[in-house]
């Protein structure tokens, strides 16, 4: 589904985010990736949709090669893969249900969008997304009085909206409690087993990596050092991605 | 004995620049003709100005002034709201967090830029010429005004918005203005409406200048009320004016409390 | 399942602002006896002005006329910032609730904004019969206008500090004067000279304008001109004036950034 063929990032300035990845995903995975910061884990993911593009080698989504794909293609190719962040991106002053049709902007002409005169069919797929994170009670509540697990769910509800095929999350709970972090992971990894969407995921947590991964993927300075089932992962391997012991602020802990 | 670091020198621009400013300060009154003997000697004339402005006629300014007063009014509503509505659109491309592309955001932000260096009388005095006498030109020249004064506080307001949800949008395929009005406009819509407030009461100021160049507004009697020094009849005129500006001052307070 | 209902509060608010938006303009435009007319003749005929401008008049005559005209609203902005500057300083302390007592700041706000509320060519026409045509109205009607502005201004920096450096002042004995001079006017100064300088850039534009009332500066010029239909001059006046304005700016703006931003000083 994913190729990363030879892929290179070096950021102006000469830092090398990335170096010679050779990747495949296949479709329905759920892989987790980890490594320090500034690794390369969020270059990495940014390279699939490209957000940020790759200085060598291309990668490939569904067939269709995205780091060479005209601005038209683009668009395309981005409807189909959506994207959570760990700052939640939602846009503050508008409702929940107003951030999750933007979900729905690629399929929408401009004139509809702008005066709100949303298909009824968009905005079914609207009402279905906020079900499926149990939230659709607060459709028209301001994104800014959500508490921060409620505004990831609504992200991962825009996301879903825009019916990907493929779901990107860039350190998705990195600013909310354990608990809160594995409602937001057991979302995410209900709608891949459910609706099959390819779902690679961010993490800093070792231990939420271990809870809810099957495949895992370790980076450390730009490189692809690991590469596997989250089964078969030692300590050693994880001292291997993070060149060092572990700590204790590489797991989550607990829910209190 | 410890040795004290050594002292940083004054910098050159305080070291060069106060004595200058102080020296061009000087050359400057020189030149507009300060003269304190002069001066003093002209006070005495304060009579002709005092002596009426604080005698205020207020029927025939109620009588005379109030049709021209409600067109200054009217002027000044047309023009915030055409010209601010007009700047919207053009801040998005005058600031570089809604518009990557190096050219046009230049083209842009000189645009606005040039317009702004340009007085409001000085438009309203080529708008005089080339439409015409009369109210018309008055809105033209404040539009350009609102337009320049909204451009220039809009688009630095769009400089430091959050640029995450437009990251969000433009990633799942959304295009540039649907990412733009669906995720930077919500962000700055108190701020469009505090300035546009605050552009409405400037406006209402820079109208009444208009009228002294036949561009509309009631600065055309207070022009020719002026010339035969009848400050009787323009002080309830101006008193009249700050009223307004007063009351659309409260209203606005009120106003940005509610949206807020 | 069904979608909630939107509040109507939040609709009724929208609405209504729409509703007095297009009530507002529809009845200044008529009022005004603007038509649709009126608007599409309008770029035509100010393709024609512009054009009549260009090539602007460079001739040695009209630099003569126009370069010291051009130079006085320079100098009478400058002055007329410096009066401004120099007399609201002392007042904005008076104004400030955190360093006078309550009344006095709050007569002294009024005052203020009374003084704020004339625009400086209204102040310019009460001078004209006193002072006469000439620099010396502009320059007044120019300072004493600022000293509202600036007086405000001010008074609200002062009125921001942070209260902390004054505390250790006192504590160590030190008396109000040198809480003012130690504790307030470093930290205000930054902010307030950075006042000064945009008031500057304001009151060149203002001073520009003072002319078409005969108090000065390069106002009477383009009035003239383009009373005298002579575009190509006028033009040159335009640009003269763009230039003068866009220079000072510039540098207006580079010293008040540096002003704020703080000098790094090389350890």
């Amino acid at each position: 589904m994913i190729k990363f063929e030879n892929v290179g990032v070096v950021y102006p300035g000469g830092v090398k985010a990335l170096d010679n990845i050779n990747l495949e995903i296949n479709e329905g995975d759920f892989v987790i990736i980890v490594g320090l910061s500034g690794a390369g884990k969020s270059t990495l993911l940014r390279s699939i949709n490209n957000l940020v593009k790759p200085t060598d080698g291309n990668v490939t989504v569904d067939g269709n090669n995205v780091t060479n794909a005209s601005k038209k293609e683009l668009k395309q190719i981005r409807s189909d893969i959506g994207m959570i962040f760990q700052t939640f991106n939602l846009v503050n002053r508008s409702n929940v249900l107003k951030n999750v049709l933007t979900g729905r902007l690629s399929q929408v002409s401009t004139i509809r969008s702008i005066t709100g005169l949303w298909p009824k069919d968009d905005k079914q797929i609207a009402f279905d997304a906020l079900q499926r994170v149990e939230i659709l009670e607060k459709a028209y509540v301001r994104g800014s009085n959500l508490s921060g697990g409620q505004q990831q769910r609504v992200g991962i509800a825009r996301a879903l909206a825009q019916k990907p095929k493929v779901m990107l999350a860039d350190e998705p709970v990195a600013s909310l409690d354990p608990v809160t972090s594995r409602v937001v992971m057991s979302y995410l990894k209900k709608i891949n087993q459910e609706l099959g969407i390819t779902t690679i995921v961010n993490l800093h947590f070792l231990d939420l990596a271990k809870e809810f991964g099957t495949r895992l993927i370790g980076l450390r300075e730009g490189n692809l050092v690991y590469d596997g089932n989250v089964d078969d992962v030692s300590d050693a391997d994880f001292e291997n991605i993070y060149g060092r012991s572990i700590k204790s602020s590489d797991l989550i802990g607990d829910d209190d | 004995m410890i040795n004290l670091p050594k002292k940083p020198p004054p910098s050159l621009m305080v070291f060069l620049g106060i004595p200058s400013a102080l020296l061009f300060s000087y050359y400057c009154f020189l030149k507009v003709g300060f003269n304190l003997s002069d001066f003093k000697e002209n006070l005495e004339n304060r009579y002709l100005v005092t002596d009426p402005l604080f005698n205020p006629k207020w029927s025939w300014a109620i009588e005379n002034a109030s049709e021209a007063l409600v067109e200054t009014i009217q002027i000044a509503i047309l023009a915030s709201i055409v010209g601010c509505f007009v700047a919207l659109p053009l801040s998005f491309y005058a600031s570089q967090t809604t518009n990557q592309n190096k050219v046009s955001y230049f083209l842009y932000k000189s645009f606005l830029n040039l317009v702004r260096t340009i007085p409001d009388l000085f438009w309203a005095m080529m708008f005089t010429v080339a439409v015409g006498l009369g109210p018309f030109a008055g809105v033209l020249a404040l539009v350009m005004f609102s337009l320049a004064i909204m451009g220039k506080l809009l688009s630095e307001t769009i400089d430091s918005i959050d640029p995450g949800p437009l990251e969000a949008a433009k990633s799942s395929g959304a295009s540039h203005n649907q990412s733009v009005f669906t995720s930077a406009l919500p962000q700055v819509l108190p701020n469009f409406t505090a300035y546009f407030l605050y552009i409405f009461e400037l406006c209402i100021r820079a109208s009444v200048i208009l009228g002294l160049v036949g561009a509309g507004g009631v600065g055309r009697i207070i022009e020719t009320q002026r010339i035969f020094l009848r400050f009787d009849r323009i002080s309830p005129i101006i008193v009249l004016i700050l009223l307004v500006v007063i009351l659309i001052e409260q209203f606005s307070v009120w106003l940005r409390r509610r949206i807020l | 399942m069904s979608l909630p209902k939107q509040p109507i509060q939040q609709r009724i608010l929208k609405y209504t602002i729409t509703a007095l938006i297009i009530v507002g303009s529809i009845w200044s435009a008529s009022g005004l006896e603007i038509t649709l007319e009126k608007i599409l003749k309008a770029p035509e005929q100010i393709a024609i002005l512009v054009g009549a401008m260009f090539p602007l008049d460079l001739s040695a005559e009209a630099i003569e006329r126009i370069l010291p005209k051009v130079a006085e609203s320079l100098f009478i902005a400058w002055a007329g910032t410096v009066i401004g500057a120099l007399f609201s300083f002392p007042i904005a302390f008076l104004a400030a609730n955190n360093v006078a007592v309550n009344y006095i700041s709050e007569t002294t706000k009024q005052i203020l904004n009374g003084i704020r509320a004339f625009p400086e060519l209204i102040l310019a026409f009460v001078f004209l019969p006193i002072t006469g045509l000439g620099a010396l109205t502009g320059t007044l009607a120019i300072g004493i206008h600022s000293i509202g502005t600036l007086g405000k201004l001010s008074s609200e920096v002062i009125e921001g500090i942070d209260e902390g450096p004054l505390e250790a002042i006192k504590s160590s004995g030190g008396s109000k004067i040198n809480e003012l001079l130690f504790g307030v006017v470093p930290q205000v100064m930054p902010t307030i000279t950075s006042y000064w300088l945009y008031r500057f850039e304001i009151n060149l534009r203002a001073s520009a304008v003072l002319g078409v009332v005969g108090a000065g500066g390069v106002g009477a010029e383009l009035i003239n001109q383009l009373r005298f239909r002579d575009f190509p001059r006028a033009g040159t006046v335009l640009v003269a004036t763009v230039v003068l304005v866009l220079t000072v700016d510039t540098i207006s703006a580079a010293i008040r950034r540096r002003i704020i931003k703080g000098r790094s000083v090389k350890v």
